[in-house]
C-alpha cells in the first residue's frame, strides 16, 4: 500500500512561507502531477514527502504510518531529480547498483537486478560507461533505472524532463506513462509545464503561493478551472479575460449577462443568480470565440498564427488587451480585416474580480 | 600607416613585457642557481672574490658530508672544519612530522570543511574568519607556546597527575602545532572543492538509504579526491619549510631540516656554506617537484575549484 496523505502541511524558510497548509490524498498507484509557477511550493512539498525537507508543521502519512520522523531512505520512496544527480565518478552500473550496495545486497543479486533494470530502460549497452559519456536521454534512463532497481512503491520526480530538448521530452513523456502502467506504482511528479501535466497525469494538483488552487483530472481542470489563476495557467494560447460586471440581461427575463465597455455577453441559464451585481472577470478559451468577417464588426485582426491544424487569430476590439480565437486553417482572415465576434455562452467562465474564485 | 604603427606598438609592447618577465625570472631563479652551484663548490670557493659564477673545482664533497652515516672518516675530513653534520636524523624527523601532521590536519579539515559547507557551521562568515588565524605572525605565538610547552603544561600535569608531561622538543609537540597552524588552509582549500559537489548527489544517496558517513565515503570524498591530494601536498610543503616554530620549540632531540640548516657553522670557517647549500638543495627538490606536479590544481584550489560533472 502506498497511499500518501498530507495533512495541514506547512513549511517556512525563515520568514518566507513556502507551503501554507496543504491537504492532499494521493491514491495508491495514481500518476499525480503537481504543477504551478516557480516558487509555488510544489518542489518543497515533494521534498517534504521525500524527507529531504522537514515540515514546519503538519503530517505526512505513507501507507498507515506517519513518516515525519523517518529518514528519507526509510520511507520506501524512489526519487528522480531535476539535475538527475547521477554520481559522476561511478559507471552506469555502479550508479544503478548504489541503493542495493547500501543495503548490502549480495553480488550476484546486484548483478541480476541491475541488468534487469538496465534492460527495462533499454540501457543495457551503457553499463560500463560514465554518466558524462551518456546523452541527455540516456542519462535520463539511467536515473530512472537507478530508481526502479530499488523497487519503490512511490516514485517522486522533480521536473525530470526539464534538461531534455523538446523532441526528447515528448518521447520521454510517453515512456514515463508506459512505465507507470507497467509498474503500477504511485508517481508523484512535479513540473511547471502545464502541457506535461495535461498529457501524463491521472490527477493534477495546481499550486500557487504555497496553496493548492485546484485538484482534478486534466480535462476537468481544463474545462472547469476553479480559479482565474488555474484558467490562465492551463491551455495554449492563454484564455481570454475581460473585466466587467454581471447584470440582468437587457432583454428582461431571468437571464444574466456579462457587460463591459465594449462587450455584452449573455450567460448560460445555469449561471447562479448570486453572481449578479458584482464586478467579475469573464474567461473564454480561444476555441470558444467565434469570429467572422464583417465590415461593421467591432474587431480588427492584428495578427494570425497558422499552426497547421488550426489558426490563431488575434484581434483588437477596443478593450485592454487583444482577444484570440481559434479558426479553421483555411479561414481567409488577414491582418487589418474587420471582424465580428461572439463567445460560446456555454463555455464562458466567470470569476470573482477580487478573489479570482469561480462564480458559475 | 595606422595598421603598421599599431603593429609596431604591439611588437614593442610584447618586447617590453618579455624583457620584464625575463628580468624577474632571473631575479627569482638566480639565488636558487647560486645555492645549487655552491653545493658543488669546495670550501675555498664559497666566498671567494671575485665570485666564482660556477664551481671551478667541481666536487660532491658537500653531499658526501651531509649524507654520511658516521663521524667523518679520513677521506671526508677537511681538517678542523669538518664535523659530522649528517642530515639523516633531521630528514627522518622532518618527514615524520610533516607527513603525519599534514595527514591529521587533512582529516580534521575535511570534516570541518564539510560541516561548514553543508550546515553553515559557525554562521555564514565563519569560512572567511578561519583564514584570519593565519594573519597572526608565527613569532607572536612561538614564545607563549614555548612557555606552555616548557613550563605551564609540565607544571600543571605534575600538580594534577603527578607526572610531568613535556611537549617541548617532542614530535607530538611540534606536530600538534603544525596541525593547528595548517588547519585553516586545509579548511579553506577543501571548502572550495566540497562546495562544488552538488548536494542533490547527497540527496540522491540519502533517498537510497545511505547514511551521512557512507555518502561522504562513497560520493563526496571520491569527487574531491584531487582536492585532497593537492591540499595534502600544499600543507606538507608549508610544514616542510617551516622554520621559526621548529627552531623555538625543539632542541636537541627533534630537529627538522630547516633548523639543521641553520646550525651549520664552525668556529674557524664561519658558516659552512657548501654543506648548507647541499642541504638547501635537498630540501628544495621535493618542494619544487611537488609544486610543479600540483601547480594546476593549486590555482584551482585557490580560485574555487571546478569539478567536471
Amino acid at each position: 500500500m502506498a497511499e500518501i496523505v498530507l495533512r495541514d502541511l506547512v513549511k517556512h524558510f525563515g520568514s518566507v512561507v513556502a507551503v501554507a497548509g496543504v491537504n492532499l490524498r494521493i491514491e495508491d498507484g495514481e500518476f499525480l502531477i503537481m504543477v504551478g509557477p516557480s516558487g509555488c511550493g510544489k518542489t518543497t512539498t515533494l521534498n517534504m514527502i521525500s524527507g529531504l525537507e522537514t515540515p514546519t508543521s503538519g503530517e505526512i502519512v505513507i501507507g498507515d504510518e506517519v513518516v515525519n520522523e523517518l529518514e528519507p531512505g526509510e520511507r520506501g520512496l524512489g526519487m528522480v531529480f531535476q539535475d538527475l544527480a547521477l554520481f559522476p565518478h561511478m559507471t552506469v552500473f555502479e550508479n544503478i547498483a548504489f541503493g542495493l550496495r547500501v543495503k548490502k545486497t549480495d553480488a550476484a543479486e546486484v548483478e541480476r537486478r541491475v541488468r534487469a533494470a538496465a534492460e527495462a530502460m533499454f540501457i543495457g549497452a551503457l553499463l560500463d560507461k560514465r554518466p558524462s559519456e551518456c546523452s541527455g536521454g540516456e542519462a535520463q534512463r539511467v536515473a530512472l533505472a537507478r530508481t526502479i532497481v530499488n523497487d519503490p512503491s512511490v516514485f517522486l520526480m522533480d521536473e525530470p524532463l526539464s534538461s531534455l530538448d523538446a523532441k526528447l521530452r515528448l518521447d520521454m513523456r510517453t515512456e514515463l506513462k508506459h512505465l507507470h502502467h507497467r509498474l503500477r506504482a504511485t508517481f508523484v511528479y512535479v513540473t511547471h509545464d502545464q502541457a506535461e501535466a495535461m498529457t501524463m497525469a491521472d490527477r493534477i494538483v495546481v499550486m500557487q503561493g504555497g496553496r493548492i488552487e485546484q485538484v482534478g483530472a486534466p480535462l476537468g481542470i481544463y474545462r472547469r478551472p476553479a480559479t482565474r489563476f488555474v484558467a490562465g495557467f492551463f491551455g495554449i494560447p492563454t484564455m481570454n479575460f475581460l473585466e466587467g460586471e454581471v447584470v440582468a440581461a437587457a432583454g428582461g427575463g431571468d437571464g444574466l449577462e456579462f457587460r463591459s465597455a465594449r462587450v455584452a455577453q449573455p450567460l448560460a441559464a445555469s449561471t447562479p443568480s448570486e453572481a449578479a451585481g458584482g464586478t467579475a472577470t469573464l474567461g473564454v478559451r480561444a476555441e470558444h470565440v467565434r469570429v467572422s468577417p464583417s465590415d461593421d464588426g467591432a474587431g480588427r485582426v492584428t495578427l494570425t498564427e497558422p499552426l497547421g491544424d488550426e489558426t490563431l487569430v488575434f484581434f483588437e476590439f477596443g478593450g485592454a488587451a487583444p482577444l484570440v480565437a481559434k479558426v479553421d486553417p483555411d479561414s481567409p482572415l488577414a491582418p487589418g480585416d474587420p471582424v465580428a465576434f461572439d463567445f460560446d455562452r456555454d463555455w464562458c467562465h466567470l470569476f470573482d474580480a477580487g478573489s479570482g474564485a469561480r462564480l458559475n | 600607416m595606422a595598421a603598421r604603427g599599431s603593429r609596431l606598438r604591439r611588437y614593442r609592447r610584447a618586447w617590453v613585457r618579455h624583457a620584464i618577465l625575463l628580468a624577474w625570472t632571473f631575479f627569482i631563479v638566480f639565488p636558487l642557481y647560486w645555492m645549487l652551484s655552491t653545493s658543488f663548490k669546495d670550501s675555498g670557493e664559497w666566498v671567494s672574490w671575485p665570485p666564482h659564477w660556477y664551481p671551478h673545482d667541481f666536487t660532491i664533497h658537500n653531499y658526501r658530508q651531509i649524507f654520511s652515516f658516521s663521524v667523518l672518516g679520513e677521506e671526508l675530513a677537511r681538517g678542523a672544519t669538518d664535523q659530522a653534520f649528517t642530515i639523516w636524523k633531521a630528514l627522518g624527523d622532518s618527514l615524520l612530522i610533516c607527513a603525519v601532521a599534514s595527514f591529521i590536519a587533512l582529516v580534521l579539515g575535511v570534516f570541518l570543511a564539510y560541516a561548514i559547507s553543508r550546515f553553515a557551521v559557525g554562521g555564514s562568515k565563519f569560512r572567511h574568519i578561519i583564514l584570519t588565524i593565519r594573519m597572526v605572525p608565527p613569532i607572536v605565538i612561538a614564545i607563549p607556546i614555548l612557555m606552555y610547552y616548557a613550563i605551564m603544561i609540565p607544571f600543571t600535569t605534575e600538580v594534577l597527575f603527578g607526572a610531568r608531561i613535556i611537549l617541548f622538543d617532542t614530535y607530538f609537540g611540534l606536530g600538534a602545532l603544525y596541525v593547528a597552524t595548517t588547519l585553516p588552509f586545509v579548511i579553506w582549500m577543501m571548502l572550495s572543492f566540497i562546495d562544488e559537489v552538488p548536494y542533490t548527489l547527497e540527496h540522491a544517496a540519502r533517498m537510497m538509504g545511505a547514511g551521512r558517513m557512507y555518502t561522504l565515503r562513497r560520493v563526496v570524498l571520491p569527487l574531491v579526491a584531487s582536492g585532497l591530494v593537492v591540499t595534502y601536498l600544499f600543507v606538507f610543503i608549508l610544514n616542510w619549510s617551516e622554520f621559526l616554530l621548529a627552531l623555538t620549540l625543539t632542541h636537541p632531540e627533534v630537529t627538522t631540516l630547516p633548523v639543521l640548516l641553520n646550525k651549520f657553522q664552525s668556529a674557524s670557517e664561519g658558516r659552512l656554506y657548501g654543506p648548507q647549500a647541499a642541504i638547501g638543495t635537498v630540501i628544495t627538490i621535493p618542494v619544487v617537484v611537488l609544486g610543479v606536479l600540483i601547480q594546476k590544481h593549486l590555482i584551482k584550489g585557490f580560485s574555487f575549484g571546478m569539478i567536471r560533472k
